[in-house]
């Protein structure tokens, strides 16, 4: 292939445009991931260079009991909160999508909460929590249970109050299916309401199908986000009652910055890399059974 | 449509040259609006420029900075830039020295990376806790030259903080402000509940003596609700912040210097946690859990001890400093106080609410047990102008300099020597309790123990285990011993291997890592 001399340098003006991202990239993205994977086969205590001590980190995580019960959680809350997060934001998505009057109010508000940050939304959920103030067993008082939980400073309550909290940042995953919801195209339910179809065999045999590609994409993004849970639990909980929510991202910061393991620390984000691509890979291998495109 | 007619089109020819005059005049109003806004938002920029947020003071001229990062916040930082001032104003004024001070969060961590980085403050305001492990990696350096050329010395300070500031033999620290862990009580609870205490056959004006003489304090005043739901607590270990430290009353410790081991599985300290978990088997795990979860934070009105909902807790000497600005009621029951400090020391404790005393052992014959912290400078490796850091740190540490510090934060003295008039006119009337609890024979620092933020996060969890009844206190200790002993043992192996890669010794296993040295 003969390159000509203006196709060179069209070429070099192209790359002179990219290099910020191109230099960015390199230095803030590919070179720590690179170093992280060295590191990760290195004690390396941040204050004292690297030495290489070969796979002595990931042989130390096997038999680490506190990986193994920050791994433990983090799926334990992952196998909680996606599902029912999953099912409350399409549910949510379904409500909002019908005509009611006040609808944009109503889409506002579920909205809203998204928009604060985590920590502000921690603050407020450790009120809420408040065993003795707060406002979750005020009510679960005045219905008339007599000893509500101590939620965060119970080990078999503190999980699922974090995955309650988790509900309440639902609303960027309600937005992606009301878009999806009304992309779905109307001729298909008029279609089912002359086969005489109700409103569960509509949304069965109609809506799913149809926004499967948005549920597909909601799952692979929520398997990311709840593998990585890290801030409400480190300014709920820190991680207690007796590492009931120490969280996998927990342990590998206090590793980092707490413990100076850098290496163990790289070795377990390497692993929790796999860990993701390997829950991806298998929502994208389970997505040829139940994700339908249109035209295909 | 119809045809056009000359009526039609001057009506026409009216309506566009309406138009066109309104198009004039709004292009007109859009043109001006521009030029409006703009100049609406350079006004702002000036405005922001001229009395928005500015950084620090400016430095003077011809003057070398060192800056100097510290945990405090609010009320302390603002003790402390006090300070601050007064050494760039009198000593850095003549030395060419200015102190710029920084409340950075997580001054550990931030320390550390920037440490790592190559570009730390030349000052850093650590805590005891962290000194093992920053010094034993070599990230601290030896202040020992620069405090004998200041004539900082061993007498300089009380015993327990000099040998806490050391690592291996080396002076990686010192002081900035002290602390000691003593008995903080409220006295008008104890009063309000004179008759149920007198029955019980304690003194409703004395402190307990005695830790079993605590333990009755606290079932006397402990107070019930309905549903049996705890409303006041006597006394809880769980809500100390230094139930960590609890098998130091029990005469225990937790680390053999001499062997490299770990004690947690000696009997003083069992009995320590037994004692822990004694009060959860009394209230109940539900009933003990719900009311400490419902506790708001330290920093605040509703701290419990304010609020009343805490009879007694171990605390430090700051409390004065706190209640004095979230509860002053407290801290003037009779008297304003400006007319308070005037006062005699015996009549001045006449004016609060509450009192300190030393924390009461578990041990007959065993008194003034404590453990005895700080908060400290140091100087990061690669620090710039250390020798000009260290003329601010052996400022503070002037007595005249530390005692004025010390008392804005109502806090003990590090030092050897006190002045009368620091003893009596402390804003914490209490202070001489926590000078004597330093000064005695039973004030403990922590064990220098390279992996010591471990040490806690393991010891944490045990407190939690047995307070929850999850676990009985040998076995969460015998649990933890293991893992920690590992954790110590796996980092002596790889100092030995650092050692051998750097050729410090002839092999692997074979040197004596630098924590590992004879003393």
């Amino acid at each position: 292939m003969v390159h000509t001399k203006i196709e060179t340098r069209n070429f070099l003006k192209g790359m002179a445009f990219l290099s910020p991202w191109l230099i960015g990239l390199a230095t803030f993205l590919a070179i720590p991931i690179g170093l992280s994977l060295y590191l990760s086969f290195c004690n390396y205590p941040l204050l004292q260079p690297p030495i290489f001590i070969g796979l002595r980190n990931y042989s130390h995580m096997i038999h680490d009991p506190v990986f193994w019960t920050a791994l433990g959680n983090t799926l334990a809350y992952a196998a909680m909160a996606l599902p029912v997060g999953m099912i409350i934001a399409l549910g949510a998505a379904l409500l909002l999508n019908s005509k009611v009057r006040g609808l944009s109010l109503y889409r506002t508000l579920v909205f809203l909460p998204s928009l604060l940050p985590a920590v502000a939304s921690a603050m407020v959920w450790l009120w809420l929590f408040n065993a003795k103030l707060g406002l979750l067993n005020f009510v679960l008082r005045k219905v008339g249970v007599a000893h509500p939980p101590a939620w965060l400073s119970s080990p078999r309550w503190a999980m699922p109050a974090l995955v309650l909290m988790s509900f309440w940042g639902i609303g960027n995953t309600v937005v992606i299916y009301l878009a999806g919801l009304q992309n779905v195209p109307r001729e298909l339910y008029e279609a089912a309401d002359i086969d005489g179809a109700d409103g569960w065999r509509k949304i069965r045999h109609v809506t799913l199908p149809c926004i499967s590609p948005v549920i597909f994409f909601n799952l692979v993004m929520a398997i990311i986000g709840t593998l990585q849970n890290f801030t409400a639990p480190y300014i709920m909980t820190g991680g207690g009652p007796v590492r009931a929510t120490y969280f996998y991202t927990m342990y590998l910061y206090d590793s980092a910055f707490k413990y100076l393991r850098m290496g163990y620390a790289s070795a377990m984000a390497w692993v929790q890399f796999l860990l993701i691509l390997a829950l991806t890979g298998l929502a994208f291998w389970s997505a040829r059974h139940w994700v339908h495109y249109q035209g295909r | 449509m119809g045809k056009p007619t000359l009526a039609g089109d001057f009506q026409s020819v009216i309506i566009i040259g309406v138009k066109s005059r309104k198009c004039t005049m709004i292009q007109n109003i859009f043109k001006y609006a521009r030029y409006v806004f703009m100049i609406l938002l350079a006004l702002s920029v000036l405005a922001v420029l001229a009395f928005g947020p500015h950084g620090g003071a400016a430095v003077p001229p011809h003057r070398v900075v060192i800056e100097y990062w510290e945990k405090w916040t609010g009320n302390e930082a603002r003790q402390m830039r006090k300070i601050v001032h007064s050494f760039n104003q009198t000593v850095g004024r003549r030395r060419g020295i200015y102190v710029r001070y920084l409340s950075t969060s997580n001054i550990d961590q931030k320390t550390l990376i920037a440490t790592a980085a190559g570009v730390p403050p030349s000052i850093a305001g650590l805590w005891d806790m962290d000194l093992a492990a920053f010094a034993s990696l070599g990230a601290l350096t030896p202040l020992g030259r620069y405090a004998r050329e200041y004539g900082i010395t061993a007498k300089t300070y009380q015993p327990v903080y000099w040998r806490a500031c050391h690592y291996h033999g080396h002076l990686y620290a010192l002081v900035s402000t002290p602390m000691a862990v003593a008995l903080l009580y409220n006295q008008q609870i104890f009063e309000q509940n004179a008759k149920k205490l007198r029955a019980a056959g304690l003194n409703p004006r004395q402190p307990p003596k005695t830790l079993a003489q605590l333990n009755r304090y606290a079932r006397v005043l402990t107070k019930f609700g309905p549903h049996g739901r705890l409303i006041r607590a006597g006394y809880l270990p769980i809500t100390s912040w230094y139930v960590d430290e609890t098998y130091l009353w029990f005469g225990g410790r937790i680390w053999n210097r001499r062997t490299r081991r770990f004690t947690l599985t000696s009997p003083p300290v069992i009995q320590a946690y037994r004692w822990i978990q004694s009060y959860s088997r009394w209230l109940g795990v539900r009933a003990m859990m719900g009311f400490y979860s419902g506790l708001s934070n330290f920093d605040s009105p509703q701290n419990p001890f304010l609020t009343g909902q805490l009879v007694m807790e171990q605390q430090g000497p700051w409390m004065a400093n706190y209640i004095e600005y979230l509860k002053p009621g407290m801290s003037t029951l009779r008297l304003p106080k400006k007319l308070e400090l005037k006062m005699p020391l015996r009549k001045r404790v006449k004016n609060y609410a509450w009192a300190f005393a030393p924390f009461p052992s578990a041990v007959p014959g065993l008194k003034n047990v404590t453990y005895a912290g700080f908060d400290c400078f140091v100087i990061p490796r690669g620090a710039p102008h250390p020798r000009k850091a260290f003329a601010f740190i052996a400022y503070v540490n002037r007595q005249k300099v530390m005692e004025r510090l010390c008392m804005m934060q109502g806090k003990n003295s590090p030092l050897a020597r006190v002045s009368r008039n620091f003893l009596d006119h402390s804003k914490n009337p209490y202070v001489n309790v926590f000078e004597k609890l330093a000064g005695g024979p039973n004030a403990h620092g922590l064990p220098r123990i390279p992996i010591m933020p471990r040490v806690y996060a393991e010891l944490n969890i045990v407190a939690q285990r047995v307070a929850l009844q999850e676990a009985a206190p040998r076995q969460a200790l015998a649990r933890a011993q293991k893992r920690l002993q590992r954790q110590y043992d796996r980092y002596e192996t790889i100092q030995r291997l650092r050692r051998a890669e750097e050729g410090k010794c002839p092999g692997a296993g074979k040197c004596t890592p630098p924590d590992l040295a004879p003393r």
